[in-house]
């Protein structure tokens, strides 16, 4: 088996770090994975994401997918852009606080969440990656949020640590969000 | 980044760029001198710390010129020591890199290629094959190139990098691309699998007790340069003896074998197992060693198959080498992006699909 992701958003969403810690979990689940960054001229208000490809069938991951499994977009420029990516089948996931709820293609899952509110009532904005990447991995149902938390612990330095409970505390929001909605 | 990245058994989750700093601080690294330039100065970023922290000589050169002449000095005295860098900034270490192969200096140079030529971009390439395997210096030498395709392969190469480095003294290049040098995977940091090579015959160590030693890069004669170029082109047959080195799959039945070395390597693996799912014989070769390039065993597969497709990021560079090796016995056809992330599966099955009339 084998399942990719794209997570993006502005430069300053945190997406490469939810993408890392995404990958962290599948490393510690002793799948095979591989994350790369978009790398261009990349700067804090502009569009960034990054794929993680995972596999348990024990080879090298190919790269450059033509179509993702699961796509986290955190902003209207990154919904748009990677619609058209969505496997057949596949979910995208959109930040409703900023993104259009428009579900113009009826071959996918779509999933809208206000990330950036529900951080904001957590008190902190910043958690908008870590909390997206709690709904994006309990929709994927590939990793489990003890992993995710092992995970977070794995990818903070030593001196963001005082942060781990907080951001513990989002992903454990996005994770147990109520997915009711989704059919 | 620094503190995890020790030596252990348990696999840690790190970009290219880092697992190839990390590695060469455990192959016994001794001097990194570099100048930063992206995609690839993360490697500069870790030595800055790790070097200063294990007491270990770091200069942050002020140019490339400068980092590559401070490698070649060190490296006279027999230490262990490299720079890294890449497309434009490489191309102005030429010519050290040419004394280095006349001089028999054992000199690892990473070169994480991007887009070119001239300044180009940042994107991933593998413009730079010809660069590192014919050379921009001047004169008949030859560096070993290692291209590594997995960011483990980062760590695996960088170590055997050194070693080839040392055992032949010879310039050795690990030729890795800007996605690698990007991209993260887990990888396990294993002890340095080499035995040290005794250089106390030839490294400038002064002279105290024993008749001084010169190393130049100057023959007098043209007897004398006749005589030492046979020498070191003896030693490339040897190094294409014993070193050549690569990862082959399913190519006894093939009627196409793909040949991909680096990132796009990758891509072109999971294309030939999707076209043997169809049904079609399709096999893949990888160098993992550009020189020495697997010439040899290319001829030999060119007896029997039809087909090679070269699947590059540039506008076709190794695909003379497999023409050389094939030598008309076979079909070469090139599959390239020339700048940017690798063909993707789809696009390669589809020419697949192509040169096999489906």
């Amino acid at each position: 088996m084998e399942k990719n992701f794209i997570i993006a958003g502005f430069g300053g969403q945190g997406v490469l770090l939810a993408g890392e810690v995404l990958a962290n979990a599948f490393m510690l689940d002793d799948k095979n994975v591989t994350w790369y960054p978009s790398y261009g001229a990349e700067m804090r208000g502009g569009t960034v994401n990054c794929e993680i490809v995972m596999n348990d069938s024990g080879d090298v991951s190919s790269v450059n997918k033509a179509e993702t499994d699961f796509i986290l977009a955190l902003n209207q420029a990154s919904f748009d852009r990677f619609l058209p990516k969505v496997k057949k089948g596949g979910w995208m996931i959109a930040n409703s606080t900023l993104v259009e709820e428009k579900k113009s293609r009826d071959d996918i899952n779509y999933f809208f969440v206000p990330v950036t509110k529900l951080a904001d009532e957590l008190g902190n904005s910043k958690m908008t990656n870590i909390l997206s990447l709690g709904v994006l991995a309990k929709i994927s149902k590939l990793t489990s949020l003890d992993t995710l938390e092992k995970a977070l612990d794995n990818v903070l330095p030593a001196h963001r640590k005082n942060l781990l409970p907080l951001n513990c505390k989002a992903l454990k929001i996005g994770y147990e969000y109520d997915l009711s909605a989704v059919k | 980044m620094t503190e995890c990245l020790t030596k252990t058994s348990k696999k840690v989750l790190t970009k290219g760029n880092y697992a190839i700093a990390n590695a060469a601080v455990l192959a016994g690294c001794e001097c990194y001198f570099g100048y930063p330039i992206t995609p690839q100065s993360e490697i500069g970023e870790f030595m800055s710390g790790k070097m200063q922290e294990l007491k270990r000589a770091y200069v942050s050169a002020e140019s490339e010129l400068a980092a590559i002449n401070m490698v070649l000095g060190a490296c006279a005295t027999g230490a262990k020591a490299m720079t890294s860098s890449s497309s434009c900034a490489v191309a102005l270490m030429q010519e050290a890199l040419s004394y280095a192969a006349s001089d028999e200096l054992p000199i690892v140079l990473v070169s994480v290629m991007r887009g070119g030529p001239g300044l180009g971009n940042i994107y991933p390439s593998q413009g730079d094959y010809n660069q590192a395997t014919i050379g921009g210096g001047n004169g008949d030498y030859k560096m070993i190139v290692l291209a590594p395709a997995t960011v483990q392969e980062c760590v695996d190469l960088t170590y055997k990098a050194f070693y080839l480095a040392h055992k032949y003294k010879n310039p050795t290049v690990l030729l890795a691309d800007g996605l690698l040098g990007q991209m993260m995977e887990p990888v396990e940091f294993k002890e340095y699998p080499y035995p040290e090579v005794d250089n106390s015959d030839w490294a400038l160590t002064g002279a105290k007790n024993r008749p001084g030693r010169i190393i130049r890069s100057y023959a007098p004669s043209a007897d004398n340069q006749c005589e030492f170029l046979n020498k070191l082109h003896a030693k490339y047959k040897l190094i294409e003896e014993n070193e050549t080195e690569w990862e082959e799959i399913n190519t006894e039945d093939a009627d196409i074998i793909l040949v991909s070395f680096g990132s796009p390597a990758r891509n072109a693996k999971s294309a030939m197992k999707e076209c043997r799912k169809l049904g079609l014989k399709v096999g893949l070769l990888r160098p993992i060693t550009l020189f020495p390039f697997p010439s040899k065993r290319i001829a030999e597969l060119a007896e029997k198959t039809k087909k090679f497709i070269s699947v590059e990021i540039n506008m076709g560079q190794m695909i003379r080498d497999i023409k050389l090796a094939v030598n008309g016995k076979a079909q070469v056809e090139l599959l390239n992006r020339p700048v940017g992330n690798p063909p993707s599966v789809e696009e390669i099955v589809e020419k697949i699909k192509k040169e096999s009339g489906v």
